[in-house]
């Protein structure tokens, strides 16, 4: 073969050792035209990579255009070989082209699975697509992110493991430090590359082909004609970049034109459009489980920084630790220069010990735990965030193209009629109108990912629970917090799911959560509820306030009895809310023991609130302990009168108690041994706000005339104020009530008791339909029926 | 068999050191009896070139040991933290036996150890008779150490009382321990070092000072990473104990022991090992060791007063002594992790109804 004028550079995605050999290579070949593995979809967009306002990492969005969440990323950071190629051919005003195959094409063939919205898991479907940079049939890893086999994965971690290094960085660190004549090492890894191919292609038949390998073959089909063609325009030195394990497949002279257009031909093809959206390193860190996820783009980065510097193996070693120390020193832990030295000299003779030529990621982290941090784990994950992921945040320009989230918010305000406006404009949504309710969702969503478009203001009077009162104001600023926003996900919807789960990630505390599963709620994202859940359940184990656990519990219940959640999701909350009862009964004796009166009146109403949340379940299994818990309240000792009281009404009410015990109970409590504080709160307690229950029920009006009426008199006297406190908290109409049934010997209003006898079966039947026009049923008389 | 009731490593796995020493080709540093990568085989254990079987002395991490042995080939001294029950001063002797062949030159960290222990004492009739001499100097095991070239061992560093400590520094960072009743001063060989032990739940007690803390190199010894790897070590260690102890019950089953380790390391990780529950921790350390205890103290329950197989009950009774430590946290944290997890889970049905009657 005469000297090609193709050149293929297999790379490391992400690998600084390989960016840094391309580079010194590109310089070497000086070539006439740039193919690099990427979406032609979004060739467009490659003159922004010389804009100086772009700046690493940012990621490639590509996606459907009449539907965003069908998307793939391709992030790039610095040091990416994808990244200094493009670089390299922009800055010589090369011709620089994707070669891979159209996403337009990709989304159509795959167009369910690689969808990233409207499915719980949707935030691993996103990073997932990173992989579509990452070494390897990108459409493998959303589809089967159990990979078919750990070779094609990363053939490079593969080999790299395989001669004892734990980093293929560091292997290829190696690789490159030793052999100076970069053209020659990627020959090299193009004769690997293909033994390796050779091998893959020999594994028995275990599992079945993946599904994506048709769409691999497409895509190499498409490197090939996009090779072809730029022969065929005449240029004389081509470089095509390409992940190393496609490498060998690239060489149009191996493989027949002809198939390669049929393959192309007749493949559906979905409408694109591309954005480019800032990235993070810690979203490059994100997917570590994925494999091709990167876990240390910050120490690729440093290692990218001293290659740029030129800066020898033992000098790089140096320089992190020495910023390792000023990360803990800027956190107060004590690192001095000794400290540096020692570490340094513990991380060299530990690469020693593992036979290691110099340090890598892995020795210098043992030496910093075991040097600065005396073996506290603590700020080793301060380093993990700080220096080895890094916070480091990419730009995008203002003028580059609209993100996809940005797209659906401007159609979202469209399709309900919503213009962004610059003045105040007040809002009143009548939540049982659907375009209303739509609206509030999107305001709800919108605040969830502070963009704080409308501001909810405070209702008065009007009933509340369907209308909201909103003031917009729409502000340029917003427009980038959309942009930032846009690193969430695709659309408002997912956005706001993805980052109220990561917000539950980092809330320590059950206020919090029970807070944003309200917010969940309020914003309609039935997929955020099941993450929140699960942390709410996790919190709920680690609580050691029973009154928080207590407040958890009514909002918990409420979902599970009346919620939105999806039926998958009902059985978690139960399952939380089960927990979260049980922990209740076991925590609240201790936590109701020496209150004083505010902490008891507040105790009260939390009592109440799971009393109604345990009575909304009507669930025996939690009812039972909840009443053998009420009555471990009754009778423990030195406990305040006003919950005392509750836990003796609530278990009559239940059944638990007869009336019998209940006034036996009355009677000791007022007896005059106790303070008549205690005594008064007590008959509080079994009374509060309970008047018109008094007044109605038998067996409650019983136990207190009968009480009264056998108090002797040097008893009744002092009591008498006591009595009276109470029954100052009921309403006038009640008291009236009452005094009238005492009046009457006890005997409740007539009109009160209906009975069969009396019944007016015609009378009924008219008021029938306007009942069940109210209730929005349909009733019918069982006569007619 | 000797009639002695516990061996030195180096006594006990001679065998094991000496077919190391002979088939160990590394270069090693001075007074070193193996090299560091000898020493690495003979704590965890392994196949020599000959088929002579190492056995494991430390069944975990072998990158922890890894990081232990290169302190000591540093001239930096090494300290090992953990829990108490997790192999501290086990990983310690033998680390002293497999480089130095000599594990005995130890000073009993105790809030008595006075400085003299750590440096040296005088015999005092001849102090008195002679004066001030060579002769009338008692060297403390630091002091043999130093001059012999080997490592010497502290137990529970953070015991002794703060000032006492600080007499490590000079000898840590100048390798030297003058004498100045003689005007002399003994300096270390190449060789020397030391390892230090210290328990976590002692922190603060005497915390170390930060000029000594700099001169150790820090390697925390955690509890088990797997349930097998504790299992495994749990039935090691309670089959040596059973013979010692002379126990006629029978050798417990394993899913009994499996069941134990499980729900102690449930309750120290405070989260079941499905993932899906967590848990309050009580505050106890539920270590490795202590699930030792209970299996022994188990077995002679069984033994004594049942039928001589280790059941739920005779477990249950151990174990709530275990893990209640403090009669009112604790507690709840116990009949939290009763009724949430043991309750549901299948087949510890038996654990649940023995545990609820013991209350």
């Amino acid at each position: 073969m005469p000297a090609s004028p193709l050149t293929i550079f297999g790379i490391r995605h992400h690998g600084p050792g390989s960016a840094r050999s391309l580079c010194r290579a590109l310089e070497a070949l000086q070539p006439d035209i740039l193919l690099v593995e990427g979406p032609p979809d979004a060739d467009d967009l490659l003159p922004w990579v010389a804009h100086a306002d772009l700046q690493p990492p940012v990621a490639l969005l590509v996606y459907a255009a009449e539907n965003p969440r069908q998307a793939v990323y391709y992030p790039f950071a610095v040091f990416s070989p994808e990244w200094q190629a493009i670089q390299y051919g922009l800055r010589r005003s090369l011709p620089v082209r994707f070669m891979d195959l159209p996403q337009g094409y990709q989304l159509s063939v795959s167009s369910e699975p690689v969808s990233v919205g409207g499915k719980p898991e949707s935030e691993d479907q996103v990073s997932g697509k990173q992989e579509a940079n990452g070494s390897l049939p990108p459409s493998l890893a959303p589809l089967s992110p159990d990979p078919l086999s750990p070779i094609s994965l990363d053939p490079l971690r593969w080999i790299a493991e395989t001669t004892g290094y734990s980093d293929p960085e560091r292997f290829w660190e190696h690789l490159v430090e030793q052999r100076r004549q970069d053209r020659d090492l990627f020959a090299a890894i193009l004769e690997l590359m293909e033994a390796l191919r050779q091998e893959v292609e020999q594994l028995p038949e275990a599992s079945p082909p993946p599904a994506g390998e048709d769409i691999e073959a497409c895509r190499e089909a498409h490197m090939r004609q996009a090779i072809r063609a730029a022969q065929g325009e005449g240029f004389q030195r081509i470089a095509a970049v390409c992940g190393a394990w496609h490498a060998p497949a690239l060489r149009p002279d191996h493989f027949p034109a002809k198939a390669d257009a049929g393959r192309l031909k007749n493949l559906p093809r979905v409408k694109t459009a591309a954005a480019w959206v800032p990235w993070s390193y810690g979203r490059l860190a994100w997917e570590s489980g994925y494999g091709a996820g990167l876990e240390s783009p910050g120490w690729y980065d440093a290692l990218w920084q001293a290659g740029e510097n030129n800066l020898s193996p033992t000098e790089v070693t140096i320089r992190w630790m020495a910023q390792v120390a000023h990360l803990l020193r800027g956190e107060d832990l004590s690192a001095s220069s000794a400290h540096v030295i020692e570490a340094v000299r513990l991380a060299e003779s530990l690469a020693a010990l593992r036979n290691r030529p110099l340090p890598g990621l892995p020795e210098l982290n043992e030496a910093t735990r075991a040097v600065f941090c005396f073996g506290d784990d603590l700020p080793l994950r301060l380093i993990r965030e700080k220096l080895i992921v890094s916070e480091r945040l990419g730009h995008v320009p203002a003028e580059a193209p609209m993100t996809p989230l940005h797209a659906d918010l401007a159609a979202q305000q469209k399709r309900l009629r919503l213009p962004a406006e610059a003045s105040f404009r007040d809002l009143d949504l009548d939540l049982r109108n659907p375009t209303d309710l739509g609206r509030s969702y999107l305001l709800h969503r919108l605040d969830i990912l502070h963009i704080p478009w409308g501001q909810m203001q405070r209702l008065s009077g009007k009933s509340g629970t369907f209308h909201e009162l909103w003031r917009l104001q729409w502000q340029p600023e917003l427009a980038v917090r959309a942009v930032e926003a846009s690193l969430w996900g695709n659309t408002v919807a997912e956005a706001a799911a993805a980052f109220i789960r990561h917000t539950a990630e980092q809330a320590e505390d059950l206020p919090a959560l029970t807070g944003l599963v309200g917010g969940a709620l309020l914003a309609d994202l039935p997929d955020a509820v099941g993450a929140l859940l699960a942390r709410l359940d996790t919190a709920a184990a680690l609580a050691s306030d029973t009154g928080q656990l207590m407040d958890a519990l009514p909002p918990l219940a409420e979902v599970l009895r009346y919620g939105n959640v999806r039926q998958t999701d009902t059985e978690m909350v139960a399952g939380v809310v089960g927990g979260l009862i049980a922990r209740i009964c076991v925590g609240l004796p201790a936590a109701c023991a020496s209150l004083n009166n505010d902490a008891a009146a507040e105790m009260f109403t939390r009592l109440m609130a799971v009393q109604r949340a345990v009575g909304l379940l009507q669930d025996p299994a939690h009812q039972q302990p909840w009443q053998a818990t009420l009555a471990t309240l009754a009778d423990q000792a030195g406990l305040h009168g006003l919950l005392a009281g509750r836990a003796c009404a609530l278990l009559l009410e239940g059944h638990r108690f007869t009336a019998e015990e209940v006034s036996r109970r009355l009677g000791l409590a007022l007896s005059t041994a106790n303070e008549p504080a205690h005594a008064a709160a007590w008959v509080e307690g079994l009374l509060k706000g309970s008047g018109a229950l008094l007044v109605h029920d038998d067996t409650l009006w019983q136990i207190i005339a009968d009480w009264v009426a056998a108090l002797p008199e040097e008893t009744f006297t002092p009591l008498l104020p006591l009595l009276r406190r109470t029954f100052s908290t009921f309403t006038p109409p009640e008291r009236r009530a009452l005094g009238e049934r005492a009046r009457h010997g006890g005997q409740a209003p007539a009109a009160h008791r209906p009975s069969a006898a009396d019944f007016d079966e015609g009378q009924a039947e008219a008021v029938l339909a306007v009942v069940g026009r109210l209730l929005g049923i349909q009733l019918t008389s069982e006569k007619t029926a | 068999m000797t009639d002695i009731l516990r061996e030195h490593a180096e006594q006990q796995f001679a065998a094991e050191l000496h077919e190391l020493a002979k088939s160990d080709t590394h270069s090693r540093p001075p007074r070193w009896q193996l090299s560091p990568w000898a020493t690495a085989t003979y704590l965890l254990g392994g196949r020599l070139e000959n088929g002579f079987e190492v056995s494991p002395k430390y069944i975990g991490n072998r990158r922890l040991i890894e990081i232990a042995i290169a302190t000591l080939a540093t001239d930096r001294a090494l300290l090992l933290i953990g829990v108490p029950g997790t192999a501290k001063s086990w990983v310690s002797e033998h680390l002293a036996a497999a480089i130095s062949g000599d594990s005995t030159l130890i000073v009993q960290g105790t809030a008595g150890t006075s400085e003299e222990a750590i440096r040296y004492g005088w015999n005092y009739a001849r102090l008195l008779a002679e004066g001030p001499s060579e002769a009338a100097l008692v060297p403390g095991p630091v002091m043999n150490a130093m001059r012999q070239g080997q490592i010497a061992r502290v137990e529970e560093l953070t015991r002794i009382p703060s000032d006492v400590q600080d007499a490590l520094i000079t000898i840590l960072s100048e390798k030297s321990l003058p004498v100045p009743e003689l005007n002399s001063e003994v300096q270390a060989l190449k060789g020397f070092n030391v390892i230090a032990t210290a328990n976590n739940r002692d922190k603060g007690v005497n915390e170390l000072s930060s000029a000594l803390k700099r001169r150790f190199n820090t390697v925390v010894l955690p509890t088990p990473e797997t349930v097998d790897e504790e299992v495994e070590i749990v039935q090691r260690r309670v089959a040596s104990l059973g013979r010692a102890l002379e126990l006629p019950a029978e050798a417990p089953a394993i899913e009994e022991i499996r069941r134990l380790v499980i729900l102690f390391r449930e309750l120290r990780a405070g989260v079941t090992t499905d993932g899906k529950t967590k848990l309050k921790s009580p505050s106890g350390t539920l270590s490795t060791a202590e699930a030792i205890s209970v299996i022994t103290h188990g077995l002679s329950l069984a033994a004594h007063f049942g039928d001589g197989r280790l059941r739920a009950s005779d477990l249950a009774a151990g174990l709530v002594g275990a893990v209640i430590k403090d009669p009112v946290q604790d507690r709840l944290v116990w009949q939290e992790y009763l009724e949430t997890v043991v309750k549901e889970r299948n087949g510890w049905k038996d654990l649940y109804r023995a545990s609820k009657d013991l209350g």
